[in-house]
Order: C-alpha cells, then structure tokens, then sequence
C-alpha cells in the first residue's frame, strides 16, 4: 500500500501519518492550525480521542505492522490533562514502546508522541511538518499485512 | 526430597487440607516430565521431583477459583514469582492455595540436551542433578553432562533457587556457581548492538516461523483472560492465517501485554514447537522495565504495576 502511494506521487513519496490528538488540547491545536491557515504537509489521518491516554499501545503496533509510515499521538503538555493525569499514563507507555519497536526493527521516528497545546497551533503544524521530513527521509513503511 | 515431598502432600490429602495437589509426574516418555494432579493419597507416590521439571505449574492457581477447597501447589523460586503476580494482579487469593516450595538446582533445556547428546531425546531414560553435573541415563550407561552445557538460558543468572514465597518448603540449596560470565540480559545486549536493519531481519525471520499455534499463550501464567483480545472478532485485532504482519502483531501485543507483568518463567519459549526465542523478547521487556520504571514483577506484593502508575518526575524525552 505504501509502495503504491510512493509510485502514485511521481514527485516524491508523500507519507500517510496516523494522528492521535487530544481533545482537550492537541485536536484544539489542530484546528487553530487551521483557522490560522498555516501551511503544513497533507501527510495526516487526525483522529480525535478523549485523551492521549486513550491510545493503546496496540492501536500503534497494528497501525505499524499494517503498513502505516507513521503514528504520532499528541496530549496535553504533563500536568495540564483534562483528566488530571491521564498524560503521564500515555508518556509511560510511550517510553516503553519506542525502546520494545525499535528493538524489533521498527525505526524509532515512526512512532512519535508530543505535547500541544490547544494555543499552539503553530506547533502543531510545526510537528507534522518535522514529522513528516523525518518520514519522508526513511522512506515508505514496509507492507507487512499481507507479505 | 521426593520423600519429603510425598510425606507433605500425604499429609495436606489427609487432612483435608486441600482437594487435589499439583506437582510434576513421570510424562509418556521416560525423558518426559509432566504436570501431575493427586486427589487421593496412595497417588502420592506419582509426585517426581528432578531436573526435568521445567513446567510453570503456578498457571494452574486459577483453578482454585473453581473449586470450594483448596488447591496445592509445587513451586519453585522461579515460578514463587507468579504466584505473587497472581494475587497482585486480584486473580486469586493467597488463601485459597497451598504452595510447597521446593529449592531447585538448575532445570535441563531438552533441545541443549538433545543437542549435547547427539541422540534423539527417546534414548534418555531419566536425569539426575549430581551437584554441578547432570547424570543422564543413556540406555544402560551413565553419562556426566556439565550442567552449563544444557541448563536452560535462565538458569544460569538464577536470582531464587529457593522459594521464597511458600507455605511449605522441602529445605533450602546452596545456589550452584556457574561461570558463565554473562549478565541476566547478556543476550538482550548482543542483539541490541546490531544496527536497526540486522535486528529487523533477526525479527522478521522468527516471526515469519511463527504458526500461531497459540501455545505461548495458553502456557503464559499471565494470559489468564475470559476473552483474549486476539480471540476478539469485533474490534478484530489479527486475521487468523499465520502471516507475517499478523505474527508482527501479535508477538508484539503480547509483549506489551506482559510488560511487569512477565516473571521471565521461559515457558513461551519451551513450549514453542518453531523454535522462536520469544525469551529474548520477553527479556527485552523486563529489561525496559526495570530500566525505564525501576520494577521487578512478582518480587514485590505492595509494589503498583509499573503501567497503571506514573511519577510526575518520570522521563519525559517527547517535548
């Protein structure tokens, strides 16, 4: 799926990056992006969830070994959930499955975690920009579902 | 030891104390040892103990849930850490088992031994532990193997040869001094020197293997769930066939699963028909565990699984 993507975009191979964000903050950080009309990659697939905590690990790995180039979850900044401490939860697992991913081979850059805020539009867009160079630079993703 | 072991559960039957003992009994082959349920006192003499018993017999704690009784268990230091993971993890209740602890000297890996031998496992006709040598029965004759030829991997860096977590032991051992000169994650630490891509292939290619027989599983103490989430059809996590990002997902989703949770028993990787070193993954996990969290599973009754807890001063590379 990746590689079609890759052939499809004859300029170069534009990433498909699976976004986590926040309610509370990140996905408010999105659409300050986008009322601001700052100009960043096509590279994502938002989904919104109640909070970053909501992201199960297994969401990451499942996107990853399907073929994604990338997964970014975004949260509140620590100590600014909406639900007190459901971040520090999310920094938890994410500090555990980057070093168990990139053990079996999976580069570290394509499972990314970060803090916006609802005020930070212009970080968002600057993360999904970085993000997506950081991608685009690895190259696709390998189909692994059906190989 | 066996006596005493007899003479213990004897006991426990006759008083009443418990409704069935599980321990190791004598398998199909004679080089085969396997879990042993005893209800009634003249099956006593079933019970064996010896360096075959590699089996983590702590899985079988669940079934006290179904039972009025009790349920008596054999445990070594190794497995001592399941049964405290157990009842940390609210699966069952310290009371409703009996444990019996018993000092183990190191447990033989039959594929080493197989190895080591040249023969096919039939030709053995039992093992004994004879201080730092094993005594392998070959046919007639008596053959010494040093222990650190066969011993299984995690043998060597034993932290527990005596239960510590016991309502009965049948005594204490010296640890045995091996020198292996390799630390408990030794192995761990090879693969993580290999470049990101040769740890790709290493991976690919084991999974690749894998059949999806589901063995690792249903011998996990930990894989206690009603319902597993690989068994769920809606949300449907894996396809069933045994493909490679399938096999991806599913040893990772386990892995995370077992995260301070694995108590590095090493069954996964002794059940696994494919050969896969699901040890060296699972080693990985207690390693980043311990590192990252500063946490031992099973060591600790009081001490808060490391995923459902967090410090405010926790690291924080993601800015």
């Amino acid at each position: 799926m990746a590689q079609e993507a890759h052939e499809e975009h004859g300029d170069g191979f534009e990433p498909r990056i699976l976004v986590f964000a926040c309610n509370w903050c990140s996905y408010a950080g999105a659409d300050l992006a986008g009322v601001s009309r700052l100009q960043m990659p096509a590279s994502c697939r938002v989904i919104r969830v109640m909070c970053s905590a909501r992201v199960r690990p297994e969401f990451v790995i499942a996107a990853l070994s399907k073929g994604l180039d990338g997964v970014l979850v975004l949260g509140c900044h620590p100590g600014e959930c909406h639900y007190s401490e459901g971040n520090y939860f999310t920094r938890r697992r994410g500090l555990f499955l980057k070093q168990l991913l990139e053990y079996v081979g999976i580069e570290p850059e394509r499972f990314q975690v970060r803090w916006v805020s609802a005020s930070e539009g212009a970080k968002f867009a600057d993360t999904v920009e970085e993000v997506t160079e950081q991608i685009k630079a690895l190259g696709p993703n390998r189909p692994r579902a059906h190989s | 030891m066996q006596e005493r072991l007899h003479e213990i559960v004897r006991k426990l039957l006759a008083e009443g104390a418990i409704e069935y003992f599980i321990g190791y009994g004598q398998g199909f082959e004679p080089h085969d040892v396997a879990p042993c349920f005893v209800a009634q006192e003249d099956e006593v003499e079933k019970l064996v103990w010896g360096p075959l018993c590699a089996h983590n017999l702590s899985k079988y704690a669940l079934r006290a849930k179904e039972l009025d009784g009790k349920v008596g268990l054999l445990v070594k230091g190794c497995d001592a850490r399941a049964i405290v993971e157990l009842v940390k993890q609210h699966q069952i209740e310290r009371d409703e088992i009996v444990v019996v602890g018993v000092p183990c000297q190191g447990q033989v890996d039959l594929r080493k031994l197989e190895e080591v031998l040249g023969l096919p496992l039939e030709v053995v006709k039992g093992v004994e532990d004879v201080g730092d040598d094993f005594l392998v029965t070959v046919g007639e004759e008596k053959r010494k193997v040093p222990k650190e030829q066969v011993l299984r991997d995690k043998c060597f860096y034993c932290k527990h040869p005596n239960s510590f977590e016991y309502d009965f032991t049948l005594g204490d051992v010296m640890p045995f001094s091996i020198d292996a000169d390799k630390g408990e994650f030794a192995l761990v630490e090879e693969l993580e020197q290999l470049s990101l891509e040769e740890r790709r292939a290493f991976w690919q290619k084991q999974f690749a293997r894998c059949i999806r027989c589901n063995a690792c599983r249903e011998v996990c103490y930990a894989c206690y769930c009603k319902e597993c989430i690989f068994d769920s059809l809606a949300p449907r996590w894996i396809e069933k066939p045994p493909l490679l990002g399938e096999n991806e997902i599913y040893h990772l989703i386990r892995a995370l699963h077992l995260a301070g949770r694995c108590i590095d028993c090493g069954e996964c990787e002794r059940v696994c028909p494919m050969n896969i070193p699901l040890g060296l993954l699972f080693k990985k996990v207690q390693k980043d565990i311990a590192e990252l969290f500063d946490y031992e599973a099973g060591m600790d009754l009081d001490q808060v699984p490391p995923l459902i807890d967090f410090k405010l001063d926790d690291q924080d590379p993601f800015m």
